[in-house]
């Protein structure tokens, strides 16, 4: 049975190479067909704010990556819901659509995994 | 599945710690390296949470990082070397790193 | 135990330096390394261009002959190689760059090998940042 792999993000979408590559991490263990995990957390809540338009940046759409993780097997997507509140984002509708938890849930989430790579 | 988690980060300009702190679950343990052991640093708030952290949880510090830094471990922490690092990957069932 | 080692900081970085340090102590401690990956910044530690200055650390070349010594599988993932400008002979012939700067005993290859090596590990031990 292979090891289950929880991608923690938690880098906004324009800080970086970060949460691209944590993306490429998780899309490269869908393709494998791995179970894999995908939890939004601190700033990597804003990945999946709305509205986002990132040809301003002249980067490509983080977004369209995000919502190709389900076509790659990665169904299972968290956000903090600490993380969505601080950030305003509470209410917000949120893409792709992520399973929002509270510490106590994550806690249980993050030991339910094999392992763990937090970005 | 207890997990061993690791911080590098200075605690004073980086939200890791807080945001490690609030997702420990019992039987977890937290190794600090680099600035992270700074965290340990007498009189502030940052070690006052580490020390009201359950006794459940297991406190560890890189041994060469807090000689570098002039701190000390104890009571709190455990120093530790890198064979005992490995030895604590090891014991738990996984190493979450806060990169 | 079976380690699987990832770091994602450039040499520079004590993280780096940790990960080294940690590595040599698994196998010190008798245990095995399935697989050494290297990605986002930590592809500069597998840089031949390097240049230390003289009394200052060699990580990179650290990290080479401990890889070399060991004969451990060290992957160095082509896409985060490629966007920070370390490239082997192959690569820089493909892109018309003027020089390669990632040798033996380093391979380029896909983010599919860290997955691979999770899976044969018994621990993924990642290091990264500061």
């Amino acid at each position: 049975m292979s090891k289950s792999l929880l991608i923690i993000s938690r880098q906004a979408p324009w800080a970086g190479p970060s949460a691209r590559e944590a993306l490429d991490i998780a899309l490269a263990g869908g393709a494998f067909d791995l179970p894999i995990g995908m939890l939004f957390l601190d700033d990597g809540v804003l990945q999946l704010a709305p509205a986002q338009r990132p040809g301003a940046l002249q980067q490509k759409d983080l977004g369209a990556n995000l919502q190709a993780l389900p076509l790659f097997g990665v169904e299972s997507l968290y956000a903090s819901a600490r993380s969505l509140q601080e950030r305003g984002l509470a209410g917000q509708p949120r893409t792709p659509a992520a399973e929002v938890l509270d510490d106590a849930a994550l806690t249980a989430l993050i030991d339910r995994y094999d392992q763990v790579i937090t970005l | 599945m207890a997990t061993l988690h690791v911080l590098s980060h200075s605690p004073f300009s980086d939200s890791r710690l807080s945001s490690c702190l609030r997702l420990l679950g019992p039987g977890d343990g937290l190794l600090l390296s680099g600035d992270a052991v700074y965290a340990l640093q007498p009189g502030t708030a940052q070690r006052q949470a580490l020390d009201l952290m359950p006794a459940g949880i297991a406190l560890f510090a890189l041994a060469e990082d807090l000689s570098a830094r002039g701190l000390d471990a104890s009571p709190r922490a455990q120093a530790v070397d890198y064979p005992e690092f490995v030895e604590l990957s090891c014991r738990f069932a996984k190493v979450n790193s806060w990169l | 135990m079976k380690f699987a080692i990832a770091l994602f900081s450039p040499p520079h970085a004590p993280s780096s330096r940790r990960a080294l340090r940690f590595a040599q102590a698994t196998l010190a401690g008798g245990h095995e390394i399935v697989r050494l990956f290297f990605y986002q910044d930590a592809v500069h530690s597998a840089s031949s261009s390097l240049v230390s200055a003289q009394d200052e650390l060699d990580l990179p070349g650290e990290w080479r002959d401990f890889v070399r010594e060991q004969r451990l599988d060290a992957v160095v993932c082509i896409a985060a190689a490629l966007r920070r400008g370390v490239l082997n002979e192959q690569e820089a012939q493909r892109y018309g760059r003027a020089a390669a700067s990632l040798n033996a005993p380093w391979e380029l290859s896909g983010l599919g090998q860290l997955h691979e090596a999770a899976q044969l590990a018994d621990r993924l031990v990642c290091f990264g940042g500061p």
